[in-house]
């Protein structure tokens, strides 16, 4: 057996020219269902993207001039729904499910076909989330967090309506998240190559283990809060209709403990992919590997205990308010703990800036602006002030845009050349950095004075004097969306006529580099064996050769 | 090694990065609307220290990365080695413990400035869990001179509470004198008891001149006071979602003084004032839209409420 | 340049595992390079996907107690809750004592006793219909229904999805009873046995904790 830890010097193989034929059928190779993941949710990304785009133009005036308001409720309700359960998690999802068996030298994930049938479970459950619009009443309306009792209300008596659509939608995604979830933490405990111990495991590994965790203990408080609410809805229960006893703040305590945690779902593999590309980019091993390891379980064992957070203005008492305001400052010192590792790695080492390390380093950034913002908004006192407004939408989505989908665009550009057994043009890859960081901030930044002035979130008409700074919003908005055209353009055009794609063109260390571009089916020639720790980044002479300095 | 020079620069640098955060924080009371209350000037308080100290770490931290990427760059085909430090076990327990004790202080901080805040609320709620809990925020103004810039105004009688019914897609407000208006009248510094109500789905109090909110729930009066401090039109606005005209929830706020606030009741007992109806002139000339869903039904909820209103209208007395 | 030990430490992980109780051992792998083990495996995943499901259980009895704590009328005057009966707790003892059953079936396949374990087996697949029938009794002469109040939607919620999981697992079991009669089902082992027992087993253990909260409390 070879040591694989580093990869041989790259040959470049033979690239078979594959269809695309078996990215449409039921496969269980997990690399096939990681790219089947990653385009699906492109598409939900895109759409959910254009609704994004009409509410931003309904907000470029302050009158209500553009769309009807029922329709403008049911955009925002999903926008959120698709960017959140079908473009951040699943694609991420998706990238772990290429990624994951290759990094830990495993042939295929634990369970191959439950993989393909949690897969196949999101099309039609996403597909069924866009129908709802066109429904006779309508789409889903009621926000994504769906509170009742505005959601029991909006639809009008009609047995098949866009909230029944919403909930039967979110239900089949969480089963196909429990499906992801079951395998992703067997695949991690039992199918590590030997010696890949696991403080040998690339932190992305960690972050998966760490996000699918919370996915499976924190998911089903979502279930059961959908469960009821479909009785509500469908079959004339008052579980959470106040005026019939019912408490809606259950629904409120339930959602929240999976949705907070959510955000932690969809940030931490984010930061697991920073981990591996800022150390690549800097030609030094990520200081504090353990750290960072460990601080990756802190997020996830802190962030089960910070969902009340979010109902600072609801019916809270004092104590809980206090309570878990500073459980939520401590999420804070974990984040830290990370952001201080890239740093000291970036730290007077040798940066090459491609692609993938701009979009890290700025997602980097990034990250920082909105972990402030963050910390802000768990105090108390200034929560009572923003809670409900725009200030919550921009740090927000300064977390699942300027963060995670940078983050997103950073892993899909990095391993790129492995997936596809192409290279990318960097030029593209470049001009789709700047224009997305542009556009993100341009439409992002403004949100923070808005809410500051007092903006509530979800309004389609608004007091004149917030204009001139929604119209910088919807200027950033509608730049996002020509962001994405040189990304597909540079997709396309590499997978079908890149130059093909060394083992590792990156010379970075980790498994999924010490195997063909794209890799063959069963992923390596032979079992890889572990002898090395992570991120053993140097002088290539000294630590491909094996032994030579044992 | 770090010679002494290098520390002076990083303390250089570290007094730089004092000074601007100090200035950007004292910038940060300009970017809230205007403040009506004692609270609107605790919560100011508390967002600039918080935006000083957010922007501290920010400058720090991203210094050190952009002064990195300009200045410790690999020539294009340099895959050596950047640096072989792996970590260190000093670094890393002194960057966890300052954010912890920095956390720890800025809870505090907001701890503290909470319990100076007068706005009672949610006590029936509690009590209704828990009965032996302590009404939340029911607290007097710290007596601690030192923790806010301005003495508390003295104790009010105990008032009767101007009732705040929310109904899709309106606000309507109930004085102590029983007359009722869809504006909302408040005595310059006076603490003003509140009663919460809402009719249908959960809707929020929200006046960001006040820097208060607070979600109404159907069924579960919430107390709550302002005492607003400066004398003008404010707006009151639904901060939680409540379906079709959410956007339209809109109330205004005058705060008068004590006598012209006593006029006014007056005045309107004899003859209500005729205050525009945003949501029924919406109904009834639907503004010019370049797309026409057709999803509409708030109509039939409107009048659905309508008569339940008139109904819980009569329940909605004051306690 | 710098010196880069290679790291050719055992590893440990074996240790501590081999100190744990045998049943334990069973769901946690040992050392690398495990994944050829494919019960193991199964039954990791299995074991992780029960925790992920309590919490639903878990979800549901928070809303039925916070609802039960605070809700002023759980139930209308005059009407009969659900309370500790001999019918019920005659249901309750054949469902709990069906755990026992299942387990000696178990261990009756890992002696190769094939006949002993179809008859235990079937045993259990007539008790747990036994449960649901009894269950469906008691829904019918309920004096409330699903819509007469928040606590006896409460009741037919949370029974009814613990139903629906001892009904999937009287479908396991009869499908693992079908397939004992294929001949080398158990060339590779009893995964589907051991995977529908620890089901069982926690289809009751449910049980025991709604008994509590639904009739005791």
């Amino acid at each position: 057996m070879t040591d694989s830890t580093h990869p041989l010097p790259n040959d470049i193989p033979q690239v078979q020219m594959q269809g695309w034929g078996h990215y449409l059928r039921f496969s269980t190779d997990h690399k096939v269902i990681g790219v089947q993941y990653l385009f699906t949710t492109f598409l939900f990304f895109l759409m959910a993207g254009l609704l994004a785009m009409i509410i931003r133009a309904e907000l470029l005036t302050p009158a209500s001039n553009v769309v009807d308001r029922p329709f403008y409720n049911g955009l925002f309700t999903l926008h959120g729904t698709m960017m959140i359960f079908l473009w951040v998690i699943p694609s991420l999802v998706g990238l772990a499910n290429y990624l994951v068996p290759l990094m830990i030298g495993a042939d295929d994930m634990a369970f191959p076909r439950l993989n393909a049938i949690a897969f196949w479970i999101l099309p039609p459950a996403g597909l069924l989330l866009v129908s709802s619009f066109f429904l006779p009443h309508g789409s889903a309306q009621a926000g994504w967090w769906s509170y009742p009792p505005i959601s029991l209300q909006l639809p009008s008596g009609q047995p098949i309506n866009g909230e029944v659509f919403w909930i039967v939608s979110l239900f089949l995604i969480g089963v196909s998240s429990i499906m992801g979830g079951v395998n992703f933490i067997t695949t991690i405990v039992w199918m590590r190559a030997p010696g890949m111990t696991f403080f040998r495991l690339p932190i992305f590994v960690w972050t998966v283990l760490s996000a699918q965790l919370l996915q499976l203990f924190c998911l089903p408080a979502l279930t059961g809060a959908l469960i009821l609410l479909f009785f509500d809805l469908a079959l004339g229960t008052h579980f959470f209709d106040p005026l019939e006893n019912g408490d809606p703040i259950i629904y409120q305590h339930l959602f929240w403990f999976y949705s907070h945690p959510a955000v932690y779902v969809m940030a931490l593999p984010a930061f697991g992919i920073f981990s591996e590309i800022i150390p690549a980019f800097s030609r030094s091993p990520l200081f504090g590997y353990r750290s960072v390891a460990l601080a990756s379980f802190g997020i996830a064992v802190v962030s089960v205990t910070v969902w009340v957070h979010h109902m600072f203005a609801s019916a809270t008492p004092g104590w809980m308010r206090l309570l878990f305001m500073a459980s939520s400052m401590l999420v804070a010192v974990f984040t830290g703990i990370k952001v201080f590792a890239w740093t000291a790695t970036v730290w007077k080492s040798k940066l090459h800036l491609e692609t993938p390390m701009l979009f890290a380093l700025a997602g980097v950034v990034m990250f920082v602006f909105a972990g402030i913002t963050g910390v802000m908004l768990a105090a108390v006192p200034f929560d009572l002030h923003v809670n409900n407004t725009y200030f919550v939408v921009g740090h927000f989505h300064y977390v699942v845009y300027n963060t995670i989908t940078m983050a997103i665009f950073a892993a899909i550009y990095y391993w790129f050349p492995k997936i596809t057994g192409h290279l990318y043009s960097e030029g593209w890859g470049k001009l789709h950095f700047w224009l997305t960081l542009v556009g993100a901030n341009l439409a992002f930044f403004p949100m923070h004075p808005l809410g500051l002035q007092g903006m509530v979130r979800r309004i389609s008409s608004y007091p004149p004097e917030y204009q001139s700074w929604n119209v910088v919003a919807s200027l950033g908005g509608f730049l996002l969306g020509v962001s994405v055209l040189p990304f597909i353009a540079n997709i396309i055009v590499s997978w079908m006529s890149g130059l093909p794609a060394p083992r590792n063109p990156w010379h970075a260390t980790g498994l999924e580099w010490a195997t063909t571009s794209p890799p063959p089916e069963k992923n390596f020639d032979e079992t890889p064996v572990v002898r090395r720790p992570p991120y053993d980044y140097g002088d290539p002479k000294v630590t491909v050769t094996e032994g030579q300095n044992s | 090694m770090i010679t002494v020079l290098e520390y002076i620069l990083l303390a250089a640098l570290i007094a730089v990065d004092l000074m601007v955060s100090r200035w950007i924080g004292i910038q940060a009371y300009g970017w809230m609307p205007v403040e009506a209350t004692q609270e609107a000037q605790r919560v100011d308080d508390l967002f600039s220290f918080l935006v000083a100290v957010g922007a501290f770490i920010f400058l720090g931290i991203v210094g050190v990365i952009a002064y990195s990427v300009v200045f410790f760059r690999a020539a294009p085909t340099d895959y050596t080695e950047g640096h072989p430090g792996r970590g260190n076990w000093k670094v890393e327990v002194l960057w966890t413990a300052v954010p912890t004790l920095l956390v720890l202080w800025i809870a505090f901080q907001s701890a503290n400035i909470y319990g100076q805040l007068n706005i009672l609320g949610l006590t029936p709620i509690v009590e209704r869990l828990n009965p032996l809990e302590s009404p939340a925020y029911a607290r007097e103004p710290s007596p601690n001179p030192a923790a806010g810039p301005k003495p508390a105004p003295p104790p009010q009688p105990e008032a009767q509470p101007t009732v705040v019914v929310a109904k899709q897609w309106e606000w309507s407000f109930r004085y102590p004198n029983g007359v009722t208006s869809r504006e909302l009248h408040l005595p310059v510094n006076a603490t003003t008891p509140l009663l919460l109500k809402s009719q249908d789905v959960i809707h929020g109090f929200y006046v960001p001149a006040f820097r208060a909110k607070q979600d109404m729930f159907p069924d579960r009066d919430i107390t709550f006071a302002v005492t607003p401090t400066q004398v003008g039109q404010y707006r009151l606005q639904d901060s939680q979602f409540s379906g079709e005209y959410f956007a339209l929830m809109l109330a205004p706020v005058v705060v008068e003084e004590e006598a012209a606030y006593g006029q006014w009741l007056e005045k309107i007992a004899q003859n209500p004032p005729d205050l525009p109806r945003l949501v029924a002139e919406e109904q009834a000339h639907p503004p010019r839209r370049l797309f026409d869903s057709g999803w509409r039904r708030g109509d039939a909820i409107a009048a659905a409420a309508d008569e339940d209103a008139i109904a819980l209208r009569d329940q909605a007395s004051p306690p | 340049m710098r010196h880069i030990p290679l790291d050719e430490r055992p590893i440990r992980y074996d240790r501590w595992i081999d100190r744990l109780p045998r049943w334990l051992q069973r769901f946690l792998p040992k050392g690398g390079g495990t994944a050829k083990d494919h019960h193991g495996k199964g039954m990791f995943g299995v074991t992780v996907f029960l925790l992920s499901e309590s919490v639903v259980f878990l979800s549901l009895i928070f809303a039925y107690s916070a609802l039960k704590a605070t809700t002023a009328d759980w139930l209308p005057a005059g009407v009969k809750g659900p309370e500790v009966s001999t019918f019920v707790v005659i249901n309750t003892v054949v469902l709990l004592s069906s755990s026992a059953v299942i387990q000696l079936a178990e261990r009756a396949i890992k002696k190769e006793r094939l006949t002993r374990f179809r008859l235990l087996w079937s045993l259990t697949v007539l008790m747990g219909s036994y449960f649901l029938v009894g269950q469906a009794i008691e829904w019918s002469q309920a004096e409330f229904g699903l819509r007469t109040s928040i606590g006896s939607s409460a009741f037919y919620v949370l029974t009814g999805f613990h139903g629906l999981h001892v009904l999937v697992g009287v479908l396991l079991q009869l499908t693992m009873l079908g397939r004992s009669l294929i001949p080398h089902n158990y060339d590779d082992g009893h995964f589907g046995i051991n995977a529908t027992t620890l089901f069982w087993h926690f289809v009751d253990a449910l049980w025991v904790v709604l008994f509590t909260i639904i009739y005791v409390w």
